[in-house]
């Protein structure tokens, strides 16, 4: 089996349903709120075939919030070595991707200076749409859309070259019903 | 009560998103989107100054401090506003919240400036 057909299957399997493990280490707790209101009624995260699981043996993918605290870094690595392959590691937030704590002594200031991240979710903290879509990302089901974004304005006014409108077009996901 | 019937008149309360787009993401905090013709050098150190996350530097091609283009970290940024309050002629919010990346330097972005060589 080449490394591609691997990759497809992996991809192929995480599509169908995925168990989730979150990780604080040192956040605020607001990503934290983020990530339950995904469960919540309107969000709903269960119709996609993700569920969070209490036990990183049954885990797929590692949810990781916050800075990276040294005092965390153990519990980190033995979290990762507990989960069965293949895993895959999203870093959540701005603290985990190096904004809040750059440079504080206690931390290690992002999250793949312990772990290998395989997607990375930027937000303080993300909004469950973006937690959503970053799951989708994460399996291989939805594109990343931030590599075409510019962030610049167009001269015509309103927002312009990213414009939520335009960046928005439908898009069939599996497991929607 | 009342949500009860509000919830049956909309017909469904579940999110359609990713199939079809929620409108509730109008309503989210997002990154900063520049207007290049109006950031000037000025502008950008001002900007760079009021990021309290430090997504926005100023840096030259080496990566040194002061340089002639202004590098926006998308995953520094906590959306928080303080860009588009201290040059509202210059940034607008960018209404992007699809930011999830499969690679840190995807997030990177380079804002160019007015008067300054790309």
């Amino acid at each position: 089996m080449t490394e591609e057909e691997l990759r497809e299957t992996i991809a192929r399997q995480f599509g169908r349903s995925l168990h989730i493990r979150t990780l604080d280490t040192g956040s605020c707790a607001v990503c934290e709120q983020e990530i339950r209101l995904l469960a919540a009624p309107h969000y709903d995260l269960h119709r996609l075939g993700f569920f969070f699981t209490p036990a990183p043996r049954h885990a797929d993918l590692l949810l990781v919030t916050g800075p990276m605290i040294r005092a965390f870094e153990l519990a980190a690595r033995k979290t990762y070595d507990a989960m069965p392959g293949p895993k895959v590691v999203v870093a959540t937030g701005a603290c985990a991707l190096g904004g809040i704590y750059p440079r504080d002594p206690f931390t290690h200031g992002t999250v793949d200076a312990v772990l290998p991240v395989d997607v990375w979710i930027p937000g303080c903290p993300p909004s469950p749409l973006t937690l959503l879509h970053g799951l989708g990302v994460a399996v291989g089901r939805l594109a990343e859309k931030v590599r075409d974004l510019p962030f610049t304005a167009e001269p015509s006014g309103g927002s312009g070259g990213s414009s939520p409108r335009a960046s928005r077009a439908p898009e069939r996901v599996r497991g929607d019903s | 009560m009342l949500w009860f019937f509000r919830g049956i008149r909309r017909g469904v309360v579940t999110t359609h998103y990713p199939a079809r787009p929620d409108e509730s993401s109008r309503f989210l905090p997002t990154p900063p989107a520049f207007r290049p013709w109006a950031l000037t050098r000025s502008t950008a150190g001002r900007l760079e100054g009021a990021c309290p996350s430090g997504a926005l530097r100023l840096q030259d091609e080496d990566g040194e401090r002061g340089g002639g283009r202004l590098v926006f970290d998308v995953g520094r940024c906590t959306a928080c506003g303080r860009c588009a309050a201290e040059a509202p002629h210059a940034v607008t919010a960018s209404g992007a919240f699809e930011l999830a990346a499969t690679s840190r330097s995807v997030l990177i972005k380079i804002i160019p400036l007015r008067g300054e060589a790309r």
